[in-house]
């Protein structure tokens, strides 16, 4: 049964998809021409949609349009021009650019960093520090049917054993950073303690990092399988064709310019 | 046998390469089909959204761009997939605006999936700047933070927005986050604030970093990277992107692991040698 025909616009972007990621892998080999183009068609293409996707959202949504309607429905009222004051502190950060009058945008970042400050704070502290230290001093005793118990499963979190593990992670690897005391005798095995807490969380942190890394190699893979059918017009195994044959021609064509050596 | 260990330690690194290459190619053209096990932190996020009664507002933020799609990407059709089938009331929005188009893509191919119909049953706010700032004033007036959607429908009067006034009125979030501006800020400045039950889907990368807040019940629940999303998947029945994908993870892992334990073996064994790390 022959397939359903796509859309040329799904087809076209195959093409470009795959051929790209292509591109960006052929820099596994080596630096090359075809990664550069890539590399900076990633660049231009990301700032060109930003741009256009603040213009039209920040500019016309959250002001040109509202200040547009305000003004229109009361001219007279002053409220109607309320958005006009962000609208000039936007404006003073541009004065950056302007030597003469870039002192003006000093009034706009004081704005933000009050602001920043004033909301975040509070917040952070709440947050990060409060909420944090509350459930790292957990009670290690809890009252149950038969009176007092403490529990050893590594599996539950709030176990009287997880929350020993916990305590001594924390004090030691805050001891670790604390340079006031020298790290001799007792002060030592408390610092070698934060330091293997320290090594473990780096480990976690890492596996973690690896599995992302090969998820997003498998998503791209994924992709390029897609576009290697014969509804996307075999994109995929085109383009790595045209990219493996680019690849030749350019080492061919560099090595005969540089008399027989490698461009790396 | 210094010999072979000296040789393989200076081996050219497209060597690996390849090898990852086949790793992961291999078992994505003919699957082994590995269990998944579902973890009691992504278990907690399906519990939470399989006990709201219908009609009950989630709000799903993708707070990603297309540089992280394959690991969120799946997180966010799994959870559309279980919202929408639960008949709740979905609100999307973003805090990246490189990730807007791929957002909008995802809820209207899922919604299209599911039957569900745009502005009845789910908006789509689009992005909006503020980061934090923009939290507080949804907190406020949620039709001050977006007076129109994406598509640009005002979004006073939209039926799948009757009764919300602000975040308060939420039932239910969900963060998918590549980074700062996502979990950490949606508890910092919204359910430490206005009080939502909240949980994170979020990259590897950043996951680690996100079990402190999960131990200490500031988020509820936490899909991370690939491996959570499959295990989504095996949570709604309904195997997707991420699960095709974890024989080709586990293939690769294994590869690494190998690579790790033989490096090890020889960098041990020329320990000494001149020039060779002691």
């Amino acid at each position: 049964m022959p397939e359903a025909m796509l859309p040329t616009e799904v087809v076209l972007g195959a093409w470009v998809a795959a051929g790209l990621t292509l591109f960006i892998y052929s820099f596994l080999y080596k630096d090359n021409p075809l990664f550069k183009l890539g590399e900076h068609l990633y660049v231009g293409i990301s700032v060109g949609y930003s741009v256009v996707l603040a213009w039209h959202t920040v500019f016309l949504r959250l002001l040109w349009e509202p200040l547009q309607k305000a003004v229109g429905e009361a001219p007279a009222s002053p409220d109607s021009y309320v958005l006009l004051i962000p609208a000039t502190l936007g404006v003073f950060m541009l004065t950056r650019f302007i030597p003469q009058i870039s002192w003006l945008s000093r009034i706009a970042f004081a704005f933000v960093v009050g602001f920043g400050s004033g909301v975040a704070i509070p917040r952070t502290i709440s947050s990060y520090i409060l909420k944090q230290i509350e459930d790292t001093v957990n009670p290690l005793l809890t009252m149950g049917a038969g009176g007092l118990t403490m529990g050893f499963d590594l599996a539950a979190p709030q176990s009287g054993v997880n929350t020993i593990i916990l305590l001594v992670g924390v004090v030691s690897v805050l001891f670790y950073f604390f340079f006031s005391v020298e790290h001799t005798g007792a002060g030592m095995v408390t610092a070698r303690t934060g330091i293997y807490f320290l090594m473990i969380a780096f480990g976690a942190a890492f596996g973690y990092t690896v599995m992302s890394r090969m998820s997003l190699l498998i998503g791209r893979f994924r992709d390029l399988i897609t576009f290697a059918g014969a509804a996307y017009g075999y994109a995929t195994l085109v383009l790595l064709a045209v990219t493996v044959l680019s690849l030749v021609g350019w080492e061919l064509a560099t090595r005969r310019k540089t008399g027989g050596a490698s461009p790396e | 046998m210094k010999d072979f260990a000296r040789r393989m330690v200076g081996i050219d690194r497209r060597i690996i390469f390849l090898l990852i290459t086949a790793a992961i190619l291999l078992p994505m053209l003919k699957p082994f089909g590995l269990p998944i096990k579902v973890s009691p932190e992504v278990k907690a996020v399906y519990d939470y959204i399989e006990a709201m009664p219908e009609r009950s507002v989630f709000l799903l933020s993708f707070d990603f761009d297309p540089s992280s799609k394959p690991e969120l990407e799946p997180q966010a059709v799994a959870l559309l997939r279980h919202a929408f089938r639960k008949n709740l009331r979905v609100i999307g929005m973003t805090h990246w605006l490189t990730g807007t188009g791929l957002a909008d893509g995802v809820f209207s191919a899922v919604a299209a999936e599911t039957g569900k119909e745009r502005g009845k049953d789910y908006a789509f706010l689009g992005w909006s700047p503020g980061g934090g700032a923009l939290i507080i004033s949804m907190g406020q007036d949620l039709y001050k933070a977006f007076p129109s959607d994406y598509s640009k429908t005002p979004t006073q009067g939209m039926p799948v927005l009757e009764g919300v006034r602000n975040l308060r009125d939420v039932n239910y979030m969900v963060s998918l986050a590549a980074g700062g501006s996502g979990i950490e800020m949606w508890y910092v400045f919204g359910k430490d604030k206005y009080r939502f039950e909240m949980a994170g889907g979020s990259t590897g990368v950043i996951a680690p970093g996100l079990y402190p807040f999960l131990r200490s019940g500031q988020i509820n629940g936490l899909i991370g990277g690939l491996q959570g999303a499959a295990e989504y998947e095996t949570l709604i029945g309904q195997k997707g992107m991420a699960t095709a994908g974890m024989d080709a993870q586990s293939a690769a892992h294994f590869v690494i692991i190998a690579l790790v334990l033989l490096c090890n073996v020889f960098y041990f064994m020329l320990r000494g040698e001149q020039g060779r790390p002691r």
